[in-house]
């Protein structure tokens, strides 16, 4: 049973898989105004080299053999050449992707260590100036523009400091110093230093989320019947807490993280590009604005194999950790 | 919407809005969020009597980045002068028996017999008691008709209280009929290298450094060529102005040009955007919602399809992506994030959809011969409604932040004025590195006030509507 359900899912998966590179195709190559023989294909260039690029690109192709090549391309992970650089485009996004993954990997994390507990703290004490705060941080997190705060981070901590004092609490761009220290230890601290403060403030924009949702699932909890059976039995509050309510609540809050990491591949496109890091997003951004489709394509098309694959680790860890919603498990 | 306005429903209505009022009135987070709201729909609604200036045509009516007036309460800055725009009125100094008229507008015909050069002077006094200047610029336009043989120079020169000349603008040995606007700006760099031997020196500094009385002089010199030489000159349209240092209420941004009527004006552009985008976004929610739910099957299967691969994508990446294809127009940018904005919404309301499906009153009706058409809009729709309504106020934050983003990274609309523009431009063109803080706060405050002001509106209306909220307050 869980194997056919899984089967099921798989099938479904690769169909929305289809149908986004279906779409990114559409989008790009069909639809679009700037047609990409246009991008790579200047006027300058000898016939030969013309017609030697457009092969290389595939652009003599009818739209059909187009389409079918290029979907069987997304699927055997084959991204074709930036316009760019005339690098693959794997190859380009190997070099980037680590940037990226250290700055919203350990900004999801902190968001995480901060706001669970957070959430926890305000739902054991309802009512009190923690609750309030956990609140007040959600609702926050709704109405305020990441980047605002961003830039209020840099305004003060970068110029306000080096224009006042001299100094910047925290550089205002890119992830290490130029030229970057020799020694190891130095570099890893100056890239610590680097990254801190983008960091910093994407965290700040957002744990509150977690706590919110943390606390209104562990309400949600604590009305259950089976906490008043154990608070009859004379369990600790703390036990209460912990082993019974808060463990209720841990299949939402590991599918919310699991549906959390696709997101540190896509990129923060405004991050990164407000801290002018060489990372995936900024990346994104500058060949959008070159028009180089197949990177823009391939991060689309990666950005969804990964929620895909996310969602179906987020049934399955649900199903791990729920023993309600287990399929195919008779009791 | 013809439920509502069915007779017997009307009273039902209005009782429940009152009761609702009567709830939300006591949610204070809520109370603060409507008078958020209300201050920001004044603002839209009076843009135009706030602020007299156009927010996209950009006009230089301060000195680049110049402060908010307020700022002239603290005694470091008290002394900062605003911009005084000055239209010289001309007196005749020299030559009297040629000018015909003077004052704003000079006219004057020179004929003469002798070979003799002659001057024509004007001059405009006028008195300056502030702290120097950073950028004064000025202008006048003439026009010489009938020339016949003769010279003419024309000259224009800023006479300081300690009676040295600054040669503005000059214009030597025409020998044609001409015509000229003449414009001069004390940042020019060829100016301020003839006058003060380095572009780097700022001129306006440089000349108005005493307080005193500065004179502007305009100087013809006509030289006959033979004995019957003649000119018709007219002159005028003078301005001379003096770019303050403070600016209104909100100062100037790098070309000087008005903030606070950027703000202003922004509000209008949000508040339609994030309620446009919202109400598409919730009616395409809601109507795939409660279809999925109540029809099942392969209408169900195709619709929830369809809402994970819209789960899949990257909203703000994709919704750069279009727009840059598709071009930064306000429509689009509505469009396209009312479109990727209903996913969650829809599964929301099938949910909801799927367990009214089962309940009692449905299926009455359903026996009693309801078409599936009618059950929806006379019972499912406005069933769903507690959900859906909190769902419109809260989307509505961030419609408004995505286009926000959008503006920020440069891919807004040229033609409309919006808060993640004006922060765009303040990250682009300097104001972080002059610590222009009123360039900076205002646009990101307003987006946060207003979104805020959303989002506790969403919240408490969240709590009122949705019983399972209320039943743990």
């Amino acid at each position: 049973m869980m194997r056919d359900y899984l089967i099921k899912r798989i099938v479904i998966s690769l169909v929305i898989l289809w149908i986004v590179a279906t779409l990114n195709f559409v989008i790009f190559q069909v639809l679009s105004p700037i047609r990409p023989e246009n991008v790579i294909l200047n006027v300058d260039f000898t016939p030969e080299v013309r017609a030697s690029l457009a092969n290389i690109w595939g652009l003599n192709d009818t739209i059909v053999g187009r389409y079918t090549k290029y979907v069987g391309n997304m699927f055997t992970w084959n991204f074709g050449y930036s316009f760019q650089s005339l690098a693959p485009v794997a190859e380009e996004m190997a070099w980037r992707l680590p940037t990226t993954v250290l700055l919203l990997g350990s900004a999801l994390i902190l968001e995480i260590l901060v706001g669970i507990p957070l959430g926890i703290l305000a739902a054991s004490r309802r009512g009190s100036k923690i609750d309030v705060f956990t609140i007040g941080s959600g609702l926050f997190t709704w109405g305020v523009p990441t980047f605002f705060i961003q830039l209020l981070f840099m305004l003060f901590f970068s110029y306000f400091f080096f224009i006042t004092f001299g100094f910047k609490v925290f550089p205002e761009r890119g992830i290490y110093s130029t030229p970057p220290p020799t020694d190891p230890i130095m570099f890893i601290a100056d890239v610590a230093w680097h990254l801190s403060m983008p960091v910093l403030t994407l965290v700040v924009a957002s744990f509150g989320s977690w706590a919110l949702y943390t606390r209104s699932l562990l309400l949600d909890a604590l009305t259950q019947d089976y906490i008043v059976t154990a608070r009859a039995k004379g369990l600790t509050e703390r036990t209460v807490l912990y082993r019974h309510a808060f463990r209720s609540t841990l299949p939402p809050v590991v599918t919310m993280m699991t549906l959390a990491i696709p997101g540190i591949v896509g990129g923060a496109v405004i991050t990164e590009w407000i801290f002018t890091i060489p990372g995936i997003g900024r990346w994104y951004l500058n060949s959008m604005l070159a028009a180089d489709y197949p990177v823009v394509q391939a991060v689309l098309f990666i950005y969804a194999v990964l929620t895909i694959f996310a969602n179906l680790v987020a049934d399955i860890l649900y199903g791990v950790l729920d023993p309600r919603v287990r399929v195919g498990v008779r009791r | 919407m013809a439920f509502i306005f069915s007779k017997e429903n009307r009273k039902v209505v209005k009782r429940q809005i009152s009761g609702f009022w009567y709830e939300f009135k006591r949610k204070k987070i809520g109370v603060v969020g409507l008078a958020i709201l209300l201050f920001f729909v004044g603002m839209a609604v009076f843009a135009s009597v706030l602020t007299p200036y156009d927010p996209i045509n950009k006009e230089r009516l301060a000195q680049d980045l110049a402060m908010p007036e307020l700022m002239r309460i603290f005694p470091q800055y008290a002394n900062y002068p605003t911009t005084r725009n000055m239209a010289p009125s001309w007196a005749t100094e020299k030559g009297v028996e040629f000018v015909q008229s003077s004052g704003k507008r000079i006219t004057l015909q020179y004929t003469t017999t002798a070979l003799v050069t002659t001057d024509v002077e004007f001059r405009y006094k006028f008195s300056y008691q502030e702290i120097p200047p950073n950028t004064f610029y000025t202008g006048f336009r003439y026009q010489a008709s009938n020339v016949k043989n003769l010279q003419y120079t024309i000259s224009y020169s800023l006479i300081t209280p300690e009676n040295k000349s600054w040669l503005l603008w000059t214009r030597a040995d025409i020998k044609v009929d001409w015509s000229e606007t003449v414009s001069i700006d004390s940042k020019e760099p060829f100016l301020v290298t003839r006058l003060l031997g380095e572009p780097q020196i700022n001129l306006a500094n440089a000349i108005f450094a005493q307080k005193g009385d500065y004179i502007l002089k305009v100087l013809m010199r006509f030289k006959p060529q033979s004995t019957d030489a003649r000119v018709d000159v007219t002159a005028g349209d003078s301005t001379f102005t003096i770019l303050g240092m403070v600016h209104g209420v909100l100062g100037t941004d790098d070309v000087g040009a008005d903030l606070w009527s950027q703000l202003v004006y922004g509000s209008q552009i949000s508040l339609v955007i994030g309620l446009t985008a919202a109400a598409v976004g919730v009616s395409i929610g809601t109507i795939v919602g409660v279809v999925a739910g109540y029809a099942g099957g392969a209408v169900d299967e195709i619709l929830m399809r369809l809402v994970d691969i819209l789960l899949v994508l990257p909203f703000l990446p994709l919704l750069l992506t279009l727009v840059f294809l598709y071009g930064k127009n306000i429509m689009y940018i509505v469009l396209f994030i009312a479109i990727f904005g209903w996913q969650g919404l829809a599964r929301m309301v099938r949910s909801q959809i799927l367990s009214l499906r089962e309940t009692a009153f449905v299926e009455c009706a359903r026996a009693a011969g309801g078409s599936k058409f009618y059950i929806m809009r006379k019972h499912l729709i406005p069933n769903v409604f507690p959900i859906v309504f909190p769902t419109l106020v809260l989307s509505i934050p961030s419609a408004i932040l995505f286009e926000a983003s959008l503006s920020f990274l440069g891919f807004g609309d040229p033609r409309v004025p919006t808060w993640g523009k004006m922060l765009q431009y303040a990250f682009g063109f300097g104001a972080f590195t002059r610590l222009a803080w009123w360039w900076i706060l205002p646009p990101g405050l307003a987006i946060t006030g207003l979104c805020l002001g959303f989002v506790f509106m969403g919240h408490s209306f969240d709590e009122i509507l949705n019983p399972r909220l209320r039943r743990r307050r």
